[in-house]
């Protein structure tokens, strides 16, 4: 089987990174994030929290890190609605917000299962897991193992969730 | 040290091109050998070549050499490609200009180009998902997406008082400024109603906030000022001082969206270098990848308090006339943004106001400036040039 042939070939070139153990370091990353944690990495030296995760800390530079989770609910504090011009494999419009994760953390991220005018700012928004299309990988003799793979959002959340 | 010098200058056609990458860096190439016809392909000794999206859009990298033999130059101490994304044209000038500094070049072209239009049209805003922290920001599907300039400008009118009809009055002014510009993209004036009654991009931003996709390269010759004597008849123009700093890449590292840190910092070191101080800028050229970008870039630069910026459009202190004419080419929302030319297109357009010979004139310009910004408003570049070295 050819990946060319398969309409794969730009896959190679997505914006979703192979995340297994055999092609990345930061899998746990994902690991985690398939049973809805939101993890990321903390220096057993400095105890600096980075994000996103990483195999050296970008304070002290050691090598000896630990996964610490982050919370997965935030507040709303600025929301874009992108209505022309959206990348390929997002829908439109494409929302992004810009979310305080209880104070650890700001991320700018995407918003999904959100109507335009849904999200306003001040909203509480809880961290939504989907899969991504498979990567299928050359193996040895002609195999192609499929390259599971998935990644976050964010959705709007109500006080009762 | 040396001084070094820039002594020519030129730009291909701008826009959406029925040409390949190779075809604009030759475009480029003559139309600055053009410029200044006391210089030719055989004194160029060191060639630095940017392009952002050459192997993306152009499947080609080792690009200098190719570069260097279509334009028949046989570089002999510098042979090289740099990317810096929408600062790659002032990072190859920044490079060349510590070359012929500290005496391992004498006169080095830097030339930037990009072919971004692809027969796919989806393609490019795909393969702007590559510019940000690919794995995170780029999964998110920001690419170099107007979102964010939206969310900065959400947030700067909600701290300052900044209005979209403000924010419009910057593309009226570089709109009227790209007539200036023969080669720009557009060169069509537009009115405030015009601008404000666009279709939204991302609220606030509307379709004249934001530039525009842009094929094209540019280039420019800088020397040594001992060889630029005689390889001129024109005016000198001096580079006086450089900065670049970047404080964090991914947007969760990114502290603060309205007060740029690293451009105040990159400002800083180019002032002090050039010892002299933002009032003493006569033009400027900075990146107004979207209207409320050169906002910010009037404060962060010293032009204006913080916070000033949309008084000091709407009191037509960055237009012809005003303290600080800015973006008197066009800017990038006339001109397009071809990334890699982008900061040699601005330093093309300072070279001639300083030399005097500008399309239209700030009169007696002596000082100039040019910034650009790239990534997720990650790294901010600043060069400053001059006809005076004190
Ligand atoms: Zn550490």
């Amino acid at each position: 089987m050819n990946s060319v042939l398969e309409g794969k070939y730009a896959v190679t070139m997505d914006m979703y990174p192979l995340q297994s153990k055999d092609f990345n370091r930061i899998y746990p990353f994902y690991d985690n994030l398939k049973q809805g944690r939101l993890t990321t990495t903390r220096c057993l030296r400095c105890a600096k929290v980075a994000f996103p995760p990483r195999v050296v800390c970008p304070d002290c530079l050691s090598d000896t890190l630990e996964w610490v989770d982050l919370p997965t609910r935030g507040k709303v504090l600025v929301v874009t609605e992108e209505e022309v011009g959206v990348p390929l494999g997002f829908e439109t419009p494409l929302i992004h917000a810009l979310i305080d994760l209880d104070g650890s953390l700001t991320l700018f991220a995407r918003v999904i299962n959100c109507k335009m005018g849904d999200l306003q700012e001040g909203d509480q928004v809880k961290l939504v897991i989907f899969s991504v299309d498979p990567l299928p990988v050359e193996g040895k003799k002609g195999a192609v193992i499929l390259q599971e793979r998935v990644f976050f959002a964010f959705e709007k959340a109500y006080p009762q969730e | 040290m040396r001084n070094v010098c820039i002594i020519a200058g030129g730009q291909s056609q701008w826009g959406v091109r029925n040409a390949t990458q190779r075809d604009m860096f030759q475009e480029a190439g003559k139309a600055c050998f053009d410029d200044n016809p006391a210089v030719t392909n055989k004194d160029i000794d060191g060639l630095i070549v940017g392009s952002a999206y050459t192997e993306r859009c152009s499947f080609q990298t080792h690009l200098a050499p190719l570069v260097a033999e279509y334009l028949g130059i046989k570089p002999k101490n510098i042979c090289a490609r740099v990317e810096l994304l929408c600062a790659t044209g002032s990072s190859g000038i920044i490079l060349a200009y510590a070359m012929i500094k500290s005496g391992e070049a004498d006169v080095v072209m830097v030339v930037g180009g990009e072919k971004l239009y692809t027969p796919q049209k989806w393609e490019i805003g795909y393969s702007e998902l590559a510019s940000v922290d690919h794995d995170w920001d780029g999964a998110m599907g920001l690419g170099l997406p107007p979102s964010v300039f939206a969310a900065v400008a959400i947030q700067h009118m909600k701290l300052y008082g900044t209005t979209e009809e403000q924010m419009a009055l910057v593309s009226v002014k570089n709109r009227r400024n790209g007539m200036n510009n023969v080669k720009g993209q557009f060169r069509e004036e537009i009115t405030l109603a015009t601008a404000m009654e666009a279709r939204a991009i991302v609220r606030p931003l509307k379709l004249y906030d934001c530039c525009p996709v842009t094929d094209g390269a540019a280039a420019v010759i800088l020397a040594v000022e001992e060889k630029a004597r005689y390889m001129t008849d024109k005016p000198l123009v001096y580079i006086r001082g450089t900065g670049q700093a970047t404080l964090h890449n991914m947007s969760a590292n990114f502290s603060n969206w309205t007060t740029w840190e690293s451009l105040q910092i990159a400002a800083q070191q180019a002032y002090r270098k050039a010892r002299i101080k933002p009032q003493d800028i006569d033009v400027a050229q900075t990146h107004d990848c979207f209207t409320i970008s050169e906002i910010i870039e009037y404060e962060e630069l010293g032009f204006c308090q913080k916070g000033e910026g949309g008084f000091f459009i709407q009191e037509g202190h960055s237009d012809f006339g005003g303290r600080v004419p800015v973006n008197t080419d066009g800017g990038l929302l006339s001109c397009g943004h071809p990334f890699a030319a982008t900061g040699i297109r601005q330093a093309t357009e300072i070279m001639r106001q300083l030399r005097g010979d500008a399309a239209r004139q700030v009169e007696g310009a002596r000082i100039g400036l040019t910034h650009n910004l790239s990534g997720f408003i990650a790294a901010h570049t600043v060069v400053i040039y001059g006809r005076d070295l004190e």
